[in-house]
């Protein structure tokens, strides 16, 4: 069960990771289109409770994300 | 080559930290990062190859893990992935351009963080459960006006207005979650963004802008909420850099 809770843990932080580095932050205008390869943002059937995640260097590094609270 | 450009940040004095902490990353393709600097701000760039601007899911989180281990130490704006320039000269001239805006911005977002709330919810029981409710109201406003008790027409506008009544009771019911989660935030001086229904399944997509010592008060009010709407499933994410609360297209 906690492995499955961090398992979706970890990919729903890679979708919001994902979905703010390509789509949010300061854009230059006439900026180059990048095409998208391989990247699904569809949440499909998340169905879980989570707490807040750590971000990058629990990703980099491989490490279960950790729980900080139960939300 | 082009020069790709991660973040703009604020540096209040010239020092060495930034200079130490770029020793320290890795830009795209393992290239070096280095520092283009107009007046106290600062884009953080590296060197690459069109050919070498492939959006994969590698890439992307490399990209975002050198933002993230900037903005642990700098006031910063996140660039939206894919921010290239010609050269370390057109790069000063934009912050020279937008040197207002990229100030006003940086102060904004200073000691500040972002969270992500997904508020989901199963979109079929969210409509039996409010079917229901408007069921009522729908028998109460059509009165039968003729002799034929079953007109096709009448089904129909009883259909129709059902239809309306339902989801009408939906996004009063969603708008009545956020303005509850306002409520809540606005104790913590939050800065929050909504999406109402983005998708079938996710009822509420938030974004809000607080001070980085407040994450824990942050998250008791999440977590008070999710046991106050316990039907719905609340996902929070966070700290992030600020993506979200930049408004500023760089010209």
């Amino acid at each position: 069960m906690h492995n499955n809770v961090v398992d979706r843990s970890k990919d729903v932080t890679i979708l919001e990771l994902l979905d703010r580095v390509l789509n949010k932050g300061v854009v230059l205008t006439g900026d180059v289109v990048v095409s998208v390869a391989d990247i699904d943002l569809v949440y499909l059937g998340v169905k879980l409770m989570l707490c807040s995640v750590e971000t990058m260097n629990q990703l980099k590094s491989g490490k279960s994300l950790e729980k900080e609270s139960n939300i | 080559m082009d020069k790709m450009i991660y973040a703009i940040l604020s540096v209040k004095k010239k020092s060495g930290k930034l200079d130490a902490l770029l020793a320290t990353l890795k830009g795209i393709s393992g290239a070096s990062l280095y520092a283009v600097v107009y007046e106290g701000i600062i884009a953080v760039v590296s060197d690459i190859e069109k050919s070498d601007l492939i959006t994969d899911r590698s890439n992307a989180i490399e990209y975002a893990s050198i933002i993230e281990s900037l903005v642990q130490q700098f006031p910063l704006l996140p660039m939206c992935y894919g921010s290239l320039m010609e050269s370390t000269d057109a790069i000063a001239e934009m912050l020279g351009r937008n040197y207002t805006e990229l100030r006003q911005n940086l102060k904004k977002v200073e000691n500040m963080r972002e969270y992500g709330l997904k508020i989901f919810c199963d979109p079929e029981k969210l409509k039996s459960e409010f079917q229901a409710i408007s069921k009522n109201d729908i028998n109460i406003l059509i009165e039968p006006s003729t002799e034929v008790k079953n007109s096709v027409y009448r089904e129909y506008v009883r259909n129709k207005l059902k239809e309306h009544r339902l989801e009408e009771s939906i996004m009063t019911y969603v708008n009545s979650v956020i303005a509850e989660i306002s409520g809540c935030l606005a104790r913590l001086n939050a800065v929050c963004k909504f999406k109402k229904m983005p998708s079938a399944t996710i009822m509420v997509d938030a974004v809000f802008l607080l001070r980085k010592d407040k994450k824990d008060e942050l998250l008791k009010v999440v977590n008070d909420l999710k046991n106050q709407y316990q039907k719905l499933n609340f996902v929070l994410t966070g700290p992030w850099p600020p993506y979200n609360f930049v408004d500023t297209r760089i010209k």
